[in-house]
C-alpha cells in the first residue's frame, strides 16, 4: 500500500518533531517548577527561621527572668518587677476562686449589641456566638467570665488523656493549629458542619497567638464543648501558655479588647490552660497531641500527672521552701533545672553521642554569656556599685559550679523532672527523618524524634498512628515516618496571604485519615501558583531586610574583619559567611544575594556601606539618642515589649518612670547593652511628653519606629507582634 | 503459498522517547569516577547553598534523597529529561528514590555530567518546538492541542502539571501566543 507507507513516513517525520517539541517543553517546564520550588523553599525557610528564633528568644528570656527570680532576695526591686509572672496562683480554694472571678457584679449596659448568654448553654446560643463573631461583634466581659468559669468546671473533670471512640459509625474531625485565625475556623465549620452529637471534633492546640481573633476562637471552642461535652475535645498546645502569650500577641489582644476586665480574664485563662487535657486517644489506636513524643514519653506517667501544676510548660512546678534566714523563698524543684540546657546536655550524651549540629543552642552558651556580661557591667558600674549586681555576679559564679555538677535533690525531684520533661516534649517536639532523639535546639524546647522512636512507641502502646500539629505545612498536612505520623495545620495563609493551605482530618471506624484542604480568603484563589510564591517571597525578603538592618553594627564589625584593606568592599563568599555568622538563621545567603543586595558592585565585590544605605529604615526624629542604642532597641523590640508587658503588672498599658528605669537595668544585663542613666532619661523624656511620670508602652514602641504602624496595617500581621487593629484582613469567602 | 506478509508499519514514534540525547547505541552504566569536575570555587559555593536548601536533615548533614536530585539539578539551571536523571543516578528502583541519599561530593559529578550534555535548548529551539503546533502559521497554538500533546507525548506531564503550566495563558479563543509563552517559562 504505497499511499499508506508514504503517509506513515510523513506522519513519522511530523510526529518525531512533535515529540521533540513536547519533550523540550516538558524539560523547560520541569526546570521552571524546580526553580519555583526553590524560591518557595527559601521563602519558607526565612519565615520559619525567624519564627523559631523568636520562640527560642522567648524561652531564653523566660529562663533568664526565672534565674533572676531564684537568685535575688525577695525584697529586691527587680524581683518584684517580674515576680508576678512566676507566682503560682496564690488562691487555692475553689470557693475563693469563684469569688475572685465573680462576674455577677458586672453590668451589661443597654447599648451592648452583642450576644447575651444564659447558662446552661444551648446549641442555639453557641451557633449564635459564631454568627456574632462573624459579624465582628465582641462578647461582653461578663459573659466571657461566666463562660470561662463554666469551662473551667468542666475541664477539671476531664482526665489528662481523653479516650474517645468512633462507635456508631461516627467520623471524628480533627483540626490542627488555628492561631487566632477566625476565618479558618468559620471555613471549617462551613465545609464540615459545626460540632454536634453526630459530628465530634478534636482540636489539637495552639488556638491563640499571632492571629487577631484568639479570644473569639477560644470562646467558640469552649461554648461548643459546654454544649457537647462528649463530642468536643481540646488538647493543650505550646501556645496555651501565658509566658508565650506575652510575646506572641494573645495577652495584648485580650487587654486591648477588654480594657477593664482583661486582667481577670487572662488570669482565669491561665488556670484554664493548665487544665486543658494533654492528649486524646481514638479507639485506643490513634494518638492525637500537639507537639509530639520523645524516646522517654510514657503514657502511664502522663495519665497520672497533676497537669494543673504546669501553668506554664516552660517551668517545673514550684515548691515553697524556707531558707536558713527564715525567709520563705520560691525555689525550683531543682535549681539546676532553671535552664533547660542542662537537660539537653544530659540527653545529648545519653542518646546522641555526636556533637550537636551546627545550629547553636543559645541555652548552652547562655550561662557563660550572662556571667561575662554581668562582669563587664559590673566593671562599668563600679562607681555606683549596687548591691544587686554583686549578688547577681556572686550567685552566678556559685551556681555555675553547682549547675555543672548535678546535685542530688529531694526524693520527689526525679519524678518531677521526668514529669516535666514529658510534658515539655509533648507540647514542643518535632519529627525528623533520622533515627534517634535529639534536643530541639531550634525551638528551645522538646526534642526531634525519629522514625525508630515512633515505631517503638506505637508498638509499646499498641497503636497505629500519631496525629500532631505544631508545624506549619504548605499543604496543611504532611505524613512522615512511613505514614505513621501525620502533621496537621489548620491556619491557612499563616506566614502571608497565599503561603499555605490549611487542612483538617476525618477519621472513621476504619481509622484511615481522610484529609480535607482549604485556603481562606478569595484573593488567593485568583493568584497563580507563581504569583503566590512571588508575593510571599517579597514579604519574606522585606522581613529579612529589616532583620539585617537591625544587626547593622554587628554586620559592620564582621565585614571590617574581613576587609583588611579597609576598602569598603567584600567578596561574595566573605559577605555570605559574615552575614550568617551574625544572623544565625542558616539561610542560603548567596542565593538570596541578588534580592538583598541591589546596589551595583565592581567586579563581584560588594560595597557594604552602600548596602547599609540601601537597607536603612527611615529613622525617627531622635537625633539626640545614641544610634547604636536605637539599633539595639530595634533588634530586640519584641523582647523589649515583652518585658514592658511583664513589668506592667496591672496591665494598663502604662508603666511608671521608676519601673521604666528598672526595666532598662534588667535589659542592659540581658542584652549586653551599656546604658547609662542619662540615656534612660533622654529616652523617657522623649516619650513622657506630658511629664506625668508614666510611659505609654505602645506610644514608646511607635515613637522609635520599633513598630512601623503603616507596614503593620499593610501586612495585616507582623511577624513579631500580633496586632488587634488589623484592618486589612479580607472578608473571607467561605465558598471554597 | 502464503500471501506476502505485509510488514507492520512501524509505530510513528519510538515507544520510549530518547529525544535530546545524542544517539548512543548501548548506554553503559554511568560511572561518576570518570567525570572530571570543572567548576570554579565560586560555583561550588553556589551549589552548596542550593544543596543545603534541599537538605532536610535536621542536623544539616548535607544529604539529599535521590528523588530530590532532579529538582536540585533543575533548580540550578539545567533542564535534563527524566531519563537523563535516572541515568546519572544509576537507574535506581522506584522504592530507592525516597530512601537512598546523596551527599554533596556524590552530587557534583552527576551535576557536571548533566552540565556537559550538548543540546540544552535555547529560546529559539523552544519557539521552534512550539511552532510545530502552529497550524496556521500565525504565531499562536491551540491551548487544547498543546495540553493534549504535553500529556500524551514525550515525558508525559500529569494533568495538574499541565494545568499549572497553562494557567492564565490562553486567550478568549483558547489560543496561546507561543513566543510570549516561552518568555514566560524562561523568565522564572
Amino acid at each position: 500500500m504505497g499511499c499508506g507507507v508514504s503517509k506513515s513516513s510523513q506522519f513519522n517525520k511530523h510526529s518525531r518533531k512533535a515529540i521533540r517539541a513536547a519533550v523540550l517543553i516538558q524539560r523547560w517546564y520541569r526546570q521552571y517548577v524546580a526553580r519555583t520550588e526553590m524560591r518557595r523553599r527559601y521563602t519558607w525557610h526565612i519565615f520559619q527561621s525567624i519564627e523559631y528564633s523568636g520562640e527560642q528568644a522567648q524561652i531564653k528570656l523566660y529562663n533568664f527572668l526565672g534565674y533572676l527570680m531564684d537568685n535575688f532576695t525577695p525584697s529586691s526591686t527587680e524581683r518584684n518587677l517580674i515576680s508576678h509572672i512566676f507566682r503560682e496562683n496564690d488562691v487555692c480554694w475553689d470557693s475563693e476562686w469563684e469569688r475572685y472571678f465573680c462576674y455577677k457584679n458586672i453590668e451589661v449596659p443597654e447599648v451592648y449589641s452583642g450576644p447575651h448568654l444564659t447558662f446552661p448553654l444551648t446549641v442555639e446560643q453557641a451557633v449564635g456566638l459564631l454568627e456574632a463573631f462573624r459579624s465582628k461583634k465582641q462578647l461582653h466581659s461578663r459573659y466571657v467570665l461566666e463562660l470561662l468559669l463554666e469551662t473551667w468546671k468542666l475541664l477539671r473533670m476531664l482526665p489528662n488523656i481523653n479516650r474517645i471512640s468512633t462507635c456508631h459509625s461516627k467520623e471524628i474531625t480533627i483540626c490542627g493549629d488555628l492561631h487566632g485565625q477566625l476565618e479558618d475556623l468559620l471555613l471549617i465549620f462551613y465545609k464540615n458542619g459545626t460540632p454536634s452529637l453526630e459530628k465530634p471534633y478534636v482540636f489539637n492546640g495552639d488556638f491563640v497567638d499571632r492571629g487577631k481573633d484568639s479570644i473569639e476562637i477560644l470562646l467558640i471552642l469552649f461554648s461548643f464543648m459546654l454544649v457537647y461535652p462528649c463530642d468536643v475535645y481540646l488538647n493543650r498546645g505550646n501556645h496555651e501558655d501565658h509566658i508565650i502569650n506575652l510575646r506572641y500577641g494573645f495577652t495584648k489582644e485580650v487587654l486591648t479588647k477588654y480594657k477593664i476586665h482583661g486582667k481577670r480574664i487572662l488570669k482565669l485563662l491561665q488556670k484554664i490552660f493548665s487544665w486543658l487535657p494533654l492528649a486524646t486517644i481514638i479507639d485506643q489506636k490513634v494518638l492525637v497531641l500537639h507537639g509530639g513524643i520523645s524516646d522517654s514519653t510514657d503514657l502511664s506517667v502522663l495519665t497520672k500527672v497533676n497537669r494543673y501544676n504546669y501553668v506554664s510548660a516552660l517551668r517545673p512546678p514550684k515548691r515553697r521552701n524556707h531558707s536558713s534566714a527564715g525567709m520563705s523563698i520560691d525555689i525550683d524543684m531543682d535549681d539546676d533545672l532553671w535552664s533547660t540546657s542542662k537537660i539537653y546536655q544530659r540527653r545529648a550524651s545519653l542518646t546522641y553521642p555526636k556533637p550537636l549540629g551546627p545550629r547553636e543552642c543559645f541555652h548552652n552558651r547562655s550561662l557563660q554569656d550572662f556571667s561575662t556580661r554581668i562582669k563587664a557591667n559590673m566593671e562599668n558600674e563600679l562607681e555606683h556599685s549596687k548591691r544587686r549586681e554583686v549578688i547577681l555576679a556572686a550567685a552566678l559564679h556559685r551556681s555555675q559550679q553547682d549547675i555543672l555538677s548535678a546535685s542530688t535533690d529531694s526524693m520527689n525531684s526525679d519524678n518531677a523532672k521526668d514529669e516535666w520533661r514529658q510534658i515539655l516534649d509533648l507540647l514542643w517536639s518535632d519529627p525528623m527523618n533520622q533515627d534517634g532523639c535529639i534536643p530541639n535546639e531550634v525551638r528551645g524546647g522538646g526534642c526531634y524524634w525519629g522514625p525508630d522512636v515512633t515505631e517503638d512507641f506505637l508498638n509499646r502502646h499498641n497503636m497505629q498512628l500519631i496525629i500532631r500539629s505544631h508545624e506549619c505545612k504548605q499543604e496543611g498536612y504532611e505524613f512522615c515516618h512511613n505514614r505513621k505520623v501525620l502533621t496537621l495545620f489548620s491556619a491557612s495563609n499563616y506566614y502571608d496571604v497565599g503561603s499555605n493551605r490549611g487542612a483538617y482530618v476525618k477519621l472513621g471506624p476504619d481509622l484511615v485519615p481522610y484529609v480535607i484542604q482549604y485556603q481562606a480568603s478569595s484573593m488567593t484563589r485568583e493568584l497563580t501558583a507563581r504569583q503566590s510564591v512571588g508575593r510571599t517571597e517579597r514579604s519574606a525578603l522585606k522581613v529579612l531586610r529589616e532583620q539585617l538592618f537591625a544587626h547593622k553594627s554587628d554586620l559592620l564589625c564582621a565585614f571590617k574583619k574581613v576587609d583588611t584593606k579597609n576598602a569598603g568592599l567584600v567578596s561574595l563568599i566573605d559577605w555570605a559567611s559574615a552575614v550568617e555568622s551574625v544572623m544565625h538563621l542558616n539561610l542560603p545567603w548567596r542565593m538570596l544575594r541578588c534580592q538583598l543586595v541591589t546596589c551595583k558592585s565592581s567586579d563581584g565585590m560588594i560595597d557594604y556601606y552602600d548596602w547599609f544605605n540601601e537597607l536603612a529604615i527611615k529613622g525617627p526624629n531622635t537625633d539626640h539618642i545614641d544610634q547604636s542604642l536605637l539599633e539595639t532597641l530595634y533588634r530586640h523590640r519584641s523582647t523589649l515589649e515583652t518585658i514592658f508587658r511583664i513589668v506592667d503588672t496591672d496591665n494598663s498599658g502604662f508603666i511608671s518612670m521608676e519601673d521604666f528605669r528598672q526595666t532598662w537595668k534588667l535589659l542592659s544585663v540581658y542584652l549586653k547593652m551599656a546604658i547609662t542613666d542619662e540615656d534612660i532619661c533622654n529616652l523617657a523624656e522623649t516619650i513622657d511628653s506630658n511629664h506625668d511620670g508614666s510611659i505609654d508602652i505602645d506610644e514608646f514602641m511607635e515613637a522609635f519606629r520599633l513598630t512601623d504602624k503603616k507596614s503593620r496595617l499593610e501586612r495585616g500581621r507582623s511577624m513579631f507582634m500580633a496586632t488587634t487593629s488589623d484592618l486589612t484582613k479580607l472578608e473571607g469567602d467561605p465558598n471554597v | 503459498m502464503a500471501p506476502k506478509k505485509k510488514e507492520e508499519p512501524k509505530p510513528a514514534a519510538p515507544a520510549a522517547p530518547k529525544p535530546q540525547e545524542p544517539e548512543r547505541p548501548k548506554t553503559p552504566e554511568f560511572d561518576p569516577a570518570t567525570v572530571t569536575l570543572e567548576f570554579t570555587p565560586e560555583q561550588l559555593e553556589d551549589f552548596k547553598d542550593a544543596f543545603q536548601l534541599f537538605d532536610r536533615t535536621p542536623t544539616s548533614e548535607m544529604k539529599i534523597t535521590y528523588a530530590q536530585c532532579g529538582d536540585l539539578i533543575r533548580a540550578l539551571g539545567q533542564n535534563p529529561t527524566n531519563v537523563e536523571i535516572m541515568y546519572v543516578l544509576g537507574k535506581p528502583k522506584a522504592e530507592d528514590m525516597q530512601t537512598k541519599m546523596l551527599d554533596f561530593d556524590q552530587f557534583l559529578p552527576i551535576y557536571q555530567h548533566i552540565c556537559k550534555a550538548k543540546d540544552r535548548g535555547t529560546f529559539e529551539d523552544f519557539v521552534e518546538g512550539l511552532r510545530v503546533f502552529d497550524k496556521e502559521g500565525n504565531g499562536t497554538v491551540m491551548g487544547a492541542e498543546l495540553r493534549h500533546v504535553l500529556a500524551t507525548l514525550g515525558e508525559k506531564m500529569r494533568e495538574d502539571e499541565v494545568e499549572q503550566l497553562m494557567q492564565n495563558q490562553e486567550d478568549a479563543n483558547g489560543c496561546i501566543n507561543y513566543e510570549a509563552f516561552v518568555k514566560y517559562i524562561m523568565a522564572s
